[in-house]
C-alpha cells in the first residue's frame, strides 16, 4: 500500500493531470469525474508502469514507465480521504431535515420505489454473482446510489432545473443520500468486522452509538456549532470547520466507524446554523481540490488488467441497472405527477452513478482481508470502477440526447398508459 | 398573481410566477446566490434560459423592476410587502399635504397614523433615519413602514384621499 513519499513534482502531475482531463471533459460536453479516473489510471503503476519504453522504443534514452508512474502515496491517499470527507460534508451541509419532512409524502414513496427495485435487484445480482451477503449487500449499494453530483451539475448545465422534472430528481437523491449515510456505517462496520457474526454485530452496535452520539449533537449542539464559527475572517471560518470535521471524522474511522458518515453528521450539525451560504462559498474549491484527488486515487490504484474478468458483471450490471433505474426514476416522476415525457427525463437522469459507488468501493477495497477475501475485494473494487465510467458517461449522454429518446419513448407510454376506446385488431 | 416556491435541495430555490398571458417566469436561485432567470410559454413548457445574474446585479434589475429609479405610475401605487401585513411605500409630498414644511416632531405622523416614516430622500440627498427635528417639504419622497390601515390614514394626512 502507500509507503513511500510524494515528491511535489508528483504532485504536479497529479493537478495538471487532471485539470487537463478536465478541460477535454469540458470540451466534448462530459462529467469530468470519469476523465480524472481515467487519468489516474494512465498515470499509476498498472499502465504507465507496465509501459516497457526502452524495449518498446529500441532506446536507452527514455526511462522505464514504472520510473515515471505515481505510485500511490501516503499523501495522495490522504487527499482522497479528505475529499471523501469533504464530498459527505456538503452532502450534510446541503441537507435539510425541515424540507424532508415537509416533502415527505413524495420524497418517501419516489425513494423507497427506487431503494426497492435498484437495491434489491443489485443485491439479487450480487449474490448470484458472489454466492454470499456481503459482496451482494456492498452490489446492491454500487448500483442503487445515483450520482448527486453529476445530476445536479447536468440539471443546471441542461436547464432542466427550472422545470418539473427537477424536483422529483433533487428529491430522491436526498432519500438516497440518507439511505446511504446509514448504509455506509452498517457496510463499514460488515467490512471491518472480520466476517465474523459476532465482531461484526459489536462493530454494528460501535457505529450505531456513534452516530447516536453525533445525531445528539446535531439537535443539541446546534449553538455551539453557530458559535464556533462567529468570526469575520475567512481564514479562521475555514480553519475552524476542517478542525472539527477533519478531527470528528478521524476520530470516527480510529474507532472503526464510516469517516464518511462521521462527515455526513457534521455538515448536518452546520446546516442549522446561520453560515451555511459562507461555508458553502469557502469551502467548494476545497472540496472540488480534494475530491479531484480522490477520483484520480481510485483510477490510480485499479488495475485495469482485472477489467476483463468482471467484463461480465459490469455488462450484466448495465444491462440490468440501467433499466431498472428508468422504471422506477418513471415512477418517481409519476408520484410527483409529472407527465409522460418529464418522468422519462427523472428516469433517464436517475441512471447516472459517480462518487458514491466509489466510496463503497473504496470501502470495499479498505476491507480486502478482513470482512472480504483479497481476491473478492478486489472484483468488487475493479467491477464498481468500471460500472461507474460506463454509467456516467451513459447517464450524461442519455441525458443530453433526451429529445431524441422522448420522441421515441413518450408516444407508446402514452398509448399504453391512455388506451383509445376503441379495440384495434391487428 | 399565483407564485410558486419550491425547494431544490442543493442548488437553491425556485419560484414560478404566472403572467396574465398564461406564461411563466421561473427564477432558479442557487445557493451561490446566482439567479437564473428562465421563460415558459405555458405551466407544461419546457423553461428557456433568459439570462442569468449575480447576486448584486439581481438586486439591482430587481429595484428597477421595483419602480425604484423611475416610476411611470402614481407613487402610492408602489408598495413592497415586507410580512403578510407590512408594507414599505413610498409617497410624495404635494402641495395640498397638510404636514408639508411642518418638522416630524409637529406633524406627529407615528401618532396619528401608526406608520414611521424610515427615510426622506430630497433630490440626490437621502435622510436616513430622520430627526424629529427634520422638515418635510414639497417634493420630498417619503419611505414609510406601517400596514395597510395605516398607510390609509396616512394618504389621508398626505391629502391624497381618494384611495381612502
Amino acid at each position: 500500500m502507500a509507503a513511500e513519499s510524494t515528491a511535489l513534482i508528483d504532485l504536479g502531475v497529479l493537478f495538471a493531470a487532471v485539470a487537463i482531463a478536465g478541460l477535454v471533459a469540458q470540451r466534448i460536453n462530459q462529467s469530468v469525474i470519469p476523465f480524472y479516473i481515467l487519468v489516474g489510471m494512465v498515470l499509476g503503476e498498472y499502465v504507465l508502469g507496465r509501459l516497457d519504453f526502452p524495449a518498446l522504443l529500441g532506446t536507452e534514452l527514455v526511462p522505464h514507465g514504472s520510473e515515471l508512474a505515481l505510485l500511490e502515496t501516503e499523501f495522495i491517499y490522504l487527499g482522497a480521504e479528505i475529499g471523501i470527507v469533504l464530498l459527505l460534508f456538503f452532502l450534510g451541509l446541503e441537507f435539510n431535515l425541515d424540507r424532508l419532512i415537509a416533502a415527505r409524502d413524495r420524497i418517501g414513496k419516489a425513494g423507497t420505489w427506487d431503494l426497492g427495485i435498484n437495491f434489491g435487484l443489485g443485491f439479487v445480482l450480487g449474490w448470484a454473482i458472489f454466492g454470499s451477503f456481503l459482496p451482494a449487500f456492498l452490489t446492491g449499494g454500487i448500483v442503487y446510489i445515483s450520482s448527486s453530483a453529476i445530476i445536479t451539475k447536468s440539471l443546471i448545465d441542461l436547464g432542466w432545473i427550472a422545470n418539473d422534472e427537477a424536483e422529483p430528481m433533487l428529491g430522491t437523491l436526498v432519500y438516497e443520500d440518507l439511505f446511504i449515510a446509514v448504509y455506509l456505517s452498517i457496510a463499514t462496520a460488515l467490512v471491518f468486522g472480520g466476517g465474523d457474526v459476532v465482531e461484526a454485530v459489536g462493530q454494528i452496535g460501535v457505529a450505531i452509538g456513534f452516530i447516536l452520539v453525533l445525531l445528539l449533537l446535531v439537535y443539541l449542539g446546534t449553538e455551539w456549532f453557530q458559535r464556533a464559527l462567529e468570526t469575520d475572517s475567512h481564514e479562521f471560518t475555514t480553519l475552524r470547520v476542517l478542525g472539527i470535521t477533519v478531527l470528528i471524522s478521524g476520530a470516527a474511522l480510529s474507532i472503526g466507524v464510516s469517516e464518511a458518515v462521521a462527515a455526513f453528521f457534521v455538515g448536518m450539525a452546520f446546516s442549522a446554523t446561520e453560515h451555511v451560504h459562507d461555508l458553502e462559498n469557502l469551502l467548494e474549491p476545497l472540496r472540488d481540490t480534494f475530491a479531484a484527488i480522490f477520483f484520480f486515487w481510485i483510477g490510480l490504484v485499479t488495475d485495469p488488467s482485472l477489467f476483463p474478468g468482471v467484463a461480465g458483471l459490469i455488462v450484466a450490471a448495465v444491462a440490468v441497472t440501467t433499466p431498472t433505474k428508468l422504471v422506477s426514476g418513471y415512477l418517481g416522476g409519476r408520484i410527483y405527477d409529472l407527465d409522460e415525457r418529464r418522468s422519462v427525463r427523472v428516469g433517464l437522469g436517475m441512471t447516472v452513478r459517480g462518487e458514491f459507488s466509489l466510496i463503497i468501493a473504496s470501502v470495499a477495497l479498505a476491507g480486502a482481508g478482513a470482512g472480504l477475501a483479497q481476491g473478492t475485494a478486489e472484483e468488487i473494487y475493479a467491477f464498481a470502477v468500471g460500472y461507474v465510467l460506463f454509467m456516467s458517461l451513459l447517464g450524461t449522454t442519455l441525458m443530453q440526447y433526451s429529445d431524441r429518446i422522448e420522441s421515441v419513448v413518450v408516444p407508446k407510454l402514452e398509448r399504453v398508459s391512455a388506451p383509445t376506446p376503441q379495440p384495434i385488431d391487428d | 398573481m399565483t407564485i410558486y416556491e419550491s425547494d431544490l435541495p442543493g442548488v437553491g430555490k425556485k419560484f414560478e410566477v404566472e403572467l396574465d398571458d398564461g406564461s411563466r417566469l421561473v427564477i432558479v436561485t442557487h445557493n451561490t446566490g446566482k439567479r437564473e432567470v428562465y421563460m415558459k410559454a405555458s405551466a407544461d413548457a419546457d423553461g428557456d434560459k433568459l439570462f442569468e445574474a449575480s447576486d448584486r446585479l439581481a438586486r439591482k434589475i430587481g429595484t428597477i423592476l421595483e419602480g425604484a429609479y423611475f416610476q411611470p405610475v402614481q407613487t402610492e401605487q408602489v408598495e413592497t410587502m415586507l410580512s403578510d401585513e407590512t408594507y414599505l411605500e413610498w409617497y410624495g409630498v404635494t402641495e395640498n399635504a397638510e404636514i408639508a414644511g411642518q418638522s416630524l416632531a409637529k406633524a406627529r405622523v407615528r401618532e396619528r397614523t401608526g406608520v414611521s416614516i424610515v427615510a426622506i430622500q430630497r433630490g440626490d440627498e437621502l435622510i436616513s433615519p430622520p430627526t424629529p427635528e427634520t422638515v418635510l417639504e414639497v417634493g420630498d419622497t417619503l419611505v414609510v413602514i406601517g400596514d395597510r390601515e395605516d398607510c390609509l390614514e396616512f394618504e389621508a394626512l398626505l391629502g391624497d384621499d381618494h384611495r381612502a
